[in-house]
């Protein structure tokens, strides 16, 4: 605890605590200073200046992000002048930006013009030269408009400090500096991993994900394909946020209705394959253990994790469960079971995904995951797409007569939701697992040591006779400590999940930005309250075992015969490869 | 155990021995200048040269060493040669065949007395340690100079050990590790007052203190040897002249605060300081200085050289820790300061390479020494690279409180070319520029803050006359602009606006607004950018609008550029330069070129009203700023001007601009002179009913009546003024308003009236005896022998002056076969005279006395019978920067003369308009006062340009107000708002450029102008210049580089 101090702001005192910046004083004290390049997640640049202060004493402006309160400080944090140099400021960022807002995917969501609106600029003063770079659409993930960057450097940050991934950085001086890759390399071939979070703290819309509205209303309307889509457990946790309520609203059964409006022919869910997941990795698990597999034992269900690995970590691969991710195990279901079930052409069929994740986009093109030649997934949209698609045609999502998703696949187990949130593969694994090899049901069902937001999380199970140590990790930056600790002790786990993003699907790259609320991206009260849609869902159901979903009972009756069979093995596992992008040199 | 004192002395006695045994001592030694500077100035080649030479020859006992920079650019490459017992000898600007003859006769013959002693050369017997006596030498550039850092840079082998030991190499860290505890280092340091050398000033002791502070086992010293301003170029040669002292001093700092590792962070530009860095860290390795255990005291420190890439921003400290670490090379905001957190996060002493080399003379001779010297708050030296419009450009170490003046009128020994002073730019691009009017302020860190500018590291750059403030501040801005990291917004994006303000200025677009938006940005970057970088950008911009505001409102407002450089504003120098602007010349000279004389003649006739006259007397300003004056000489652009006119007169080409419609309303113009002339001529040309009223016989005011002959023919100037009686103007002569027509009987009759009556009264000397009669004033004198007047002039004159009224006197005398003599009070090179007129006038023999002026005329019985004179010297340059004469006591002398002619200068005689309550004001200079704008008088209708307003001037600024008289009268009739409108200089008409190879422009001459024989010349007024011919024209005419046609930014 820090000693309390007065400090002195637009001539009142207040006891504030020691230790703290000015920022963060301001911010409890109840006063907002305007800031872009500030994020309380990543560390402190100071770069953009526009939350500055005046401090009684300094010849300059002081930037309150940095600052550190004193004794007896005195600021002023509305003074004309200082207000006059912040607008100026703002005004300088809006100079060089295209300042296309009417036709810009973030307006009325963009940090940039909201503070452009509260600094009061109505007229500019200094335009001249505006930047002029190409766009980078190379990857099927994320794009680039360089144009629309101001250089707040948050996304750097954070591919650097909560990633480790440093795909991004500043190159180039002056007004010619830009965010870029090494060696200013198309971000497809570059060591983007695809996870989407700098999308989330970018201020702006220089980093976007790649949009496919325009190929989705163009399939809808072709005839000739069943058009089947599917839903992402974390999707319903957070669609109704770009819809204007409060995070932690399940909105499940509205999307399925608009979907279902904007004319797909099938709404399955995600969460049937997740818990077609469970089998194939839960059995994969235990064929590890008894067969003296590889282990510790990886999760596979997030993309970019894979990407990561089979960039930087080659040598873990082995460890990486063969299982595909659920929205392809989804796919693969459609164009094998489902064509053959229906007996009609899998090319006939039009598999659309909705996920919280970028990375998912770039997943779907994966060669590896082509069965027989042929693509599963053939369009993803986040849950941004959908949202923004959903207003685009017309529909009410939040009044919508609810609706159920179709049978087949629209069934699923409480582990399944959970699949959204990190620790709930884990969760939902161990959920099988147990029982599969203790032959008994989990006495608790919910694993409360893999649930909450610390970056490593661990857990010791006893199994029987085994002591099956399990840790989970989300955000890349604490994989790599999970992969160091491996290093160091090979067998301290048996089992390990991660997922790229902080916070798990739930805070994916394709969620919708919390701006204009009280969230940010990376905010741990948002990722509570979009846990808690997922764990309601799962609380709620009477079957909370993948297992003993009948429609996975159904499935592996009519199709797959047993888990890591020859079919599934064929059908619903796919491989990796050491990959070197650009600027990755073998040794 | 032995002290590190003990340990030290062993090794010099061990190196001294060698030597000894080497016979080294008592051989002969040839230092040749070795620095990067001396290389660029060719002295590898001598080095070559003497290398080979003596191994061809076999001599044994001579050494060839090198030593590093003095810091005399203009005088390298330096040769000295050094022999046991005899005579050292420097040689400057050494070639290869100086140093062939050096060899020769110097090494081979010993032949030394017959060489020219230089004026460095001192005969003291020498030792290595006494030859910075010699080196430095009682010379100007020296003799203010207080060398500490540079101590030992340009004596000894910057490459050598032997020679750093034999200047107490290393006895400062010996004396510490000896004596001192790192406290005691510290207390040294902080009382000697030294403050960080690389700009800020921060002191340095406080620094080291904060370090020492910190309770950490890792800490590390560095030393920024990453110098960027454009300029400067101080840490290189100290690096590269003498390397040990600094890590002398980093090792001493390293002891001091506690750290064992040291990083010397250097550009990779500067390959010769690393390579010698290198050798320097090797050697005191060998030697125990570096590394561990150091003199067997149990301390340990190491350095390691750091390559930086050469980003200016690199030398912010965060910045260029972050470069070390292996990031990229942005600051980052402070606290923590790297006293507490810097390199990998630890505690880091961070100074510049002059700090450094300070350390271990504070340490040997003590802090009260160091001291002593400076200010109260800025004590020791400063080193500075000073730059730019100086005589004696280089590097000088001076004590801090020196005044600017003292470094530039004195070590710099003055602008280049007698060209006017026009700022001083200290620190860089993040300095200011300092106006005349501080050159005595004393340069310290505070001084300087005062005046906007900061010391900076030590680049100091000198600018005159010819360089545009603007310009100035527009390169310094781009520079930071490219430098500029990006990392933070206002120096990011606000540098970039500022940036295109200036280009847009510079280009002629400024509006007033942008003035406004440029300290607006200016204020906003200093006080709200991340690091010192961007906090100190505006300082060029913001020094310039504060004292040379009146340039920046010259562009933007008067679409001029005082400095003749602005490319887009200028067009071509010559036309901007010209008083009348848009006098056409790039184009007539492109068409001569291409031999389309008629062409070149109707651009000529339209551009200027009166081109006989100007062809024939304009002062050519044009000339003075023509950009071939870089190369050669100026293209004769007024000989061509005249080579147009001679050619149009001898083909009958007259005016071919028809005038508008004739108009109703009449003006009067009063005086026929160049003013009136040209006024006429554009209100003609307006249509307007123009009468000239002349009080004289004859039209044409001074031209007729000042202008001799043999310079302006009569004949011409009447044939030029009938040209303009053409277009319809009348001219009344023998009319003088005033007596019987008055003013305001010119006033009914005529809608608007110009007066341009000119300044034909000479002034008074102010000396007993003038009251005589046969003193006349030059201008009187010149009167009546145009008029055909019979005057009282005798036969012996003495003229006293040195204008051009002067010199047209005794030319115009000498003709009427007097014995003349000017007399003039200061040098041949104040002289305000034109220089070619100057020349003629020595040529036909006529005698001019310079530092000479009148003391009283000496009559008898009321003649003119003696003049006193008294010898001038010339003194103190005065604020100006020009010389002062001062009277040399009991020097006066006599002279027999019956006549004294006064030229010293004129003014208006205007009683006739000024008299009573007619309104009128009047200068203290007895002109009339106008609104210098529009020329107005403030009296309904009547304007009053020409030497009546500006006192004694020049043809083409009395038609200069001419023409702007005319302008204002024409928007004045017809109701229109009187203001002028500026536009951006234009070529007349764009002629293509005559297609020659660079080489063939290159070697190009000018021609000379062809001149009648002096012989030819006496008792007659034949004109002296007898033009070109059409070769000599084309051929000059190709002199011409075409500016004009120069790609605009």
């Amino acid at each position: 605890m820090n000693d309390a101090i007065t400090i002195n702001v637009n001539n009142k005192d207040y006891s504030v605590e020691s230790g703290q910046t000015v920022m963060q004083a301001l911010d409890k004290i109840g006063y907002h200073i305007p800031r872009l390049c500030y994020h309380p997640k990543l560390s402190v640049e100071g770069a953009c200046r526009i939350c500055i202060v005046e401090v009684e004493g300094s010849a300059n402006y002081v930037t309150s992000c940095t600052a550190k309160v004193a004794e007896g400080m005195k600021i002023k944090t509305n003074s004309a002048e200082l207000r006059k140099a912040r607008r100026d400021i703002l005004e300088l960022l809006l100079d060089s930006h295209p300042v296309d807002c009417n036709t810009c995917e973030r307006d009325g969501n963009c940090e940039l013009q909201s503070i452009a609106r509260s600094v009061g600029i109505k007229k500019k003063h200094f335009e001249g030269e505006r930047k002029h770079y190409d766009l980078d659409l190379s990857s099927p993930a994320i794009s680039r408009d360089p144009n629309k960057c101001i250089l707040c450097g948050r996304c750097v940050r954070l591919c650097n400090e909560i990633q480790g991934v440093t795909a991004i950085n500043f190159t180039g001086r002056g007004f010619d500096s830009t965010v870029t890759t090494a060696y200013n390399s198309p971000i497809n071939s570059s060591v983007c991993i695809n996870c989407g979070q700098c999308i989330n703290v970018c201020p702006t819309a220089a980093l976007s994900e790649k949009y496919y509205n325009v190929e989705l209303f163009k399939e809808l309307s072709n005839e000739k394909k069943l058009k089947i889509v599917q839903i992402a457990p974390a999707v319903r946790a957070a669609i109704g946020e770009a819809f204007g309520l409060e995070p932690g609203v399940n909105m499940e059964k509205q999307t399925v209705a608009a979907l279902r409006k904007l004319g797909f022919d099938l709404v399955f869910d995600t969460q049937f394959s997740a818990d077609l997941t469970i089998m194939e990795e839960g059995y994969e698990f235990l064929d590890r253990v008894a067969n003296k597999g590889v282990l510790p034992m990886i999760t596979s269900c997030s993309p970019a994790w894979i990407k990561y690995a089979e960039q930087f970590h080659p040598e873990i691969i082995p460890n990486i469960s063969t299982c595909k991710s659920p929205m392809s195990m989804m796919s693969s279901v459609l164009k094998t079971y489902f064509a053959k079930k229906r007996g009609i052409d899998p090319k006939d069929i039009l598999s659309v995904a909705i996920m919280p994740c970028t990375a998912k986009k770039y997943e779907a093109q994966r060669e590896e995951l082509k069965l027989d030649g042929i693509r599963l997934t053939d369009i993803v949209l986040t849950t941004r797409e959908l949202a923004w698609i959903i207003k685009s045609a017309g529909i009410d999502l939040v009044g919508t007569e609810e609706e159920e998703f179709d049978n087949l696949f629209g069934f699923s187990s409480g582990a399944a939701p959970i699949f959204g949130v990190t620790g709930g593969v884990m969760e939902a694994a161990l959920r099988t697992a147990y029982e599969l090899y203790v032959g008994e049901t989990v006495i608790d069902i919910e694993f409360k040591e893999l649930r909450g937001f610390a970056g490593i999380k661990e857990a010791e199970i006893k199994m029987g006779d085994k002591e099956v140590r399990v840790a989970v990790a989300h955000g890349i930056g604490n994989a790599n400590k999970i992969l160091e600790i491996v290093r160091k002790d090979p067998g301290r786990y048996q089992f390990i999940e991660v997922m790229s993003c902080p916070g798990g699907c739930i805070m994916g790259g394709g969620q919708p930005y919390p701006v204009g609320t009280d969230y940010i991206a990376l905010d741990e009260e948002l990722m509570k309250k979009r846990a808690s849609v997922l764990y309601g869902i799962d609380r709620a159901k009477t079957i909370r075992r993948s297992h003993e979903n009948p429609e996975i009972q159904r499935i592996y009756k009519e199709f797959f015969e047993r888990p890591l069979g020859p079919k599934s093995h064929h059908i619903l596992h796919t491989s990796y490869e050491k990959k070197l992008p650009h600027g990755i040199y073998k040794k | 155990m032995t002290t590190a004192l003990e340990n030290l002395k062993k090794i010099k006695q061990g190196a001294l021995q060698g030597l000894i045994e080497n016979g080294l001592l008592s051989s002969t030694r040839v230092y040749i200048g070795m620095s990067t500077c001396e290389i660029a100035a060719g002295s590898k080649a001598v080095w070559d040269f003497f290398t080979s030479e003596i191994k061809e020859k076999g001599i044994s006992d001579i050494q060839l060493k090198q030593k590093g920079c003095a810091g005399r650019c203009n005088l390298e490459p330096t040769v000295e040669v050094l022999q046991q017992g005899k005579v050292p000898f420097k040689y400057i600007n050494v070639d290869e065949n100086k140093a062939r003859d050096i060899f020769k006769k110097h090494i081979i013959e010993n032949n030394v007395e017959s060489r020219k002693r230089t004026e460095e050369m001192l005969t003291d017997p020498f030792m290595l340690t006494d030859r910075s006596k010699f080196v430095f030498g009682d010379v100007d550039f020296f003799r203010k100079q207080k060398r500490i850092t540079l101590r030992n840079c340009g004596i000894i082998d910057p490459e050598s050990m032997d020679d750093y030991l034999s200047v107490r190499g290393y006895e400062g860290l010996a004396k510490i590790l000896t004596d001192y505890a790192p406290d005691k280092v510290i207390e040294e340091v902080t009382k000697s007052g030294l403050r960080g050398r690389g700009g800020g000033g921060f002191p340095t002791g406080l620094k080291w203190k904060l370090t020492a502070q910190q309770n950490d086992s890792e800490k590390y010293v560095i030393c920024n040897a990453d110098e960027g301003d454009p300029g400067a170029f101080m840490d290189r040669s100290a690096l590269e002249g003498d390397p040990h002292i600094v890590l002398e001093g980093m090792a001493i700092a390293g002891y001091a605060v506690g750290a064992s590792k040291g990083f010397v962070y250097i550009r990779a530009e500067y390959p010769l300081a690393i390579k010698r860095l290198r050798k320097a860290i090797d050697d005191a390795k060998k030697y125990n200085f570096l590394g561990k255990n150091i003199l067997g005291t149990g301390f340990n420190f190491d350095i390691e050289l750091v390559l930086g890439a050469g980003a200016f921003v690199c030398g912010e400290e965060t910045a260029l820790i972050h470069s070390i670490e292996g990031g990229r090379g942005t600051p980052s905001t402070k606290p923590p300061y790297p006293s507490i957190s810097g390199l990998w996060g630890k505690p880091t002493l961070i100074n510049n390479v002059e700090t450094f080399a300070n350390v271990a003379v504070i340490i040997l001779d003590g802090f009260e020494k160091f001291a002593a010297i400076g200010t109260k708050d800025s004590k020791g030296t400063k080193v500075f690279a000073l730059a730019g419009k100086v005589n004696n450009t280089g590097l000088i170490e001076v004590p801090m409180g020196i005044t600017l003046r003292e470094i530039i009128y004195e070590i710099g020994g003055g602008i280049k070319d007698g060209k006017k002073f026009k700022a001083v730019l200290t620190g860089g691009p993040s300095g200011g520029c300092i106006p005349e009017q501080y050159l005595d302020t004393q340069v310290d860190y505070d001084s300087l803050k005062e005046l906007g500018s900061i010391m900076g590291s030590g680049g100091m750059i000198v600018l005159d006359e010819d360089d545009c403030m603007i310009d100035v501040a527009r390169y310094f801005l781009e520079f930071t602009q490219n430098e500029s990291c990006g990392k933070c917004t206002p120096c990011r994006e606000g540098t970039k606006r500022m940036l295109e303000l200036l280009t847009k200025i510079t280009s002629g677009a400024g509006e007033e607004e942008d003035m406004k938006k440029l300290e607006r940005l200016a204020n906003l970057i200093k006080k709200t950018s991340l690091c010192g970088l961007g906090q100190s950008a505006p300082n060029p911009v913001l020094t310039t609008m504060r004292y040379f505001k009146d340039e920046y409102t010259a562009h933007v407002k008067y679409k001029k550029c005082p400095a003749v450089v602005c490319k887009g504003i200028i067009s071509s120098p010559c036309q901007h330069a010209c008083f009348i602007g848009g006098s056409g010349a790039p184009s007539y000279i492109g068409l001569i070129a291409q031999e389309k004389y008629d062409d070149a003649v109707d651009v000529l006739f339209r551009e200027n009203p009166l081109p006989v006259i100007c062809g024939r007397v304009c002062h050519h300003p044009c000339e003075d700023k023509c950009r071939r004056n870089a190369i050669d000489r100026p293209v004769a652009i007024r000989e061509l001007k005249r080579f147009l006119t001679d050619y149009a007169h001898d083909n009958n080409k007259s005016k071919t601009i028809v005038p508008e419609a004739k108009r109703e309303e009449k003006v009067a113009v009063i005086g026929s002179g160049p003013a009136g002339l040209t006024c006429a001529h554009y209100l003609a040309l307006k249509g307007y009913n123009v009468t000239i009223f002349e009080k004289l016989p004859v039209p044409g005011g001074m031209l007729a009546v000042a202008i001799p002959q043999y310079r302006l023919p009569k004949n011409l100037l009447n044939h030029e003024i009938e040209q303009i009686k053409n277009l319809g103007v009348q001219i009344k002569l023998n009319t003088e308003i005033g007596s019987k027509l008055k003013l305001d009987d010119l006033r009914k009759e005529f809608k608007a009236i110009f007066i341009s009556t000119g300044a034909h009264k000479g002034l008074k000397l102010g000396i007993d005896g003038e009251e005589t009669a046969q003193v006349i004033d030059a201008v009187d004198v010149l009167r009546d022998i145009n008029l055909g007047k019979k005057t009282d002039i005798g036969q012996r004159v003495a003229v006293i002056g040195g204008g051009n009224a002067a010199i047209d006197a005794v030319r115009t005398l000498n003709r009427l076969g007097k014995e003349v003599h000017l007399l003039y009070r200061r040098t041949r090179n104040e002289m305000p005279a034109w220089a070619e007129e100057v020349d003629e006038a020595i040529a036909e023999g006529i005698d001019i006395q310079f530092l000479v002026a009148p003391v009283k005329v000496i009559t008898e019985s009321g003649k003119v019978k003696q003049l006193e004179c008294i010898r001038m010297k010339l003194g103190k340059a005065d604020k100006s920067g020009r010389a002062r004469p001062v009277a040399v006591e009991g020097s006066e002398f006599i002279m027999d003369i019956d006549t004294l002619v006064p030229a010293i200068s004129q003014e208006p005689d205007i009683k006739w308009v000024t008299g009573g309550d007619s309104g009128f004001k009047l200068t203290k200079w007895n002109t009339i006062d106008v609104d210098m704008e529009t020329l107005f008088t403030g009296q309904e209708g009547i304007f009053a340009g020409g030497d009546v307003v500006l006192g004694p001037k020049t043809v083409t600024e009395a038609m200069s107000h001419g023409k702007i008289a005319a302008q204002m009268i024409d928007k004045y009739i017809k109701g229109q708002e009187i203001k002028r409108d500026y536009k951006v200089t234009k070529t007349a008409l764009d002629v293509d450029v005559f297609e020659m190879t660079e080489e063939e422009v290159e070697n190009l001459k000018r021609y000379e102008m062809p001149m009648l024989a002096v012989s030819e010349r006496a008792g007659n007024f034949k004109e002296t210049e007898l033009g070109f011919s059409k070769t000599e024209a084309v051929c000059e005419a190709k002199h011409c580089l075409r500016c004009d046609k120069e790609e605009k930014e």
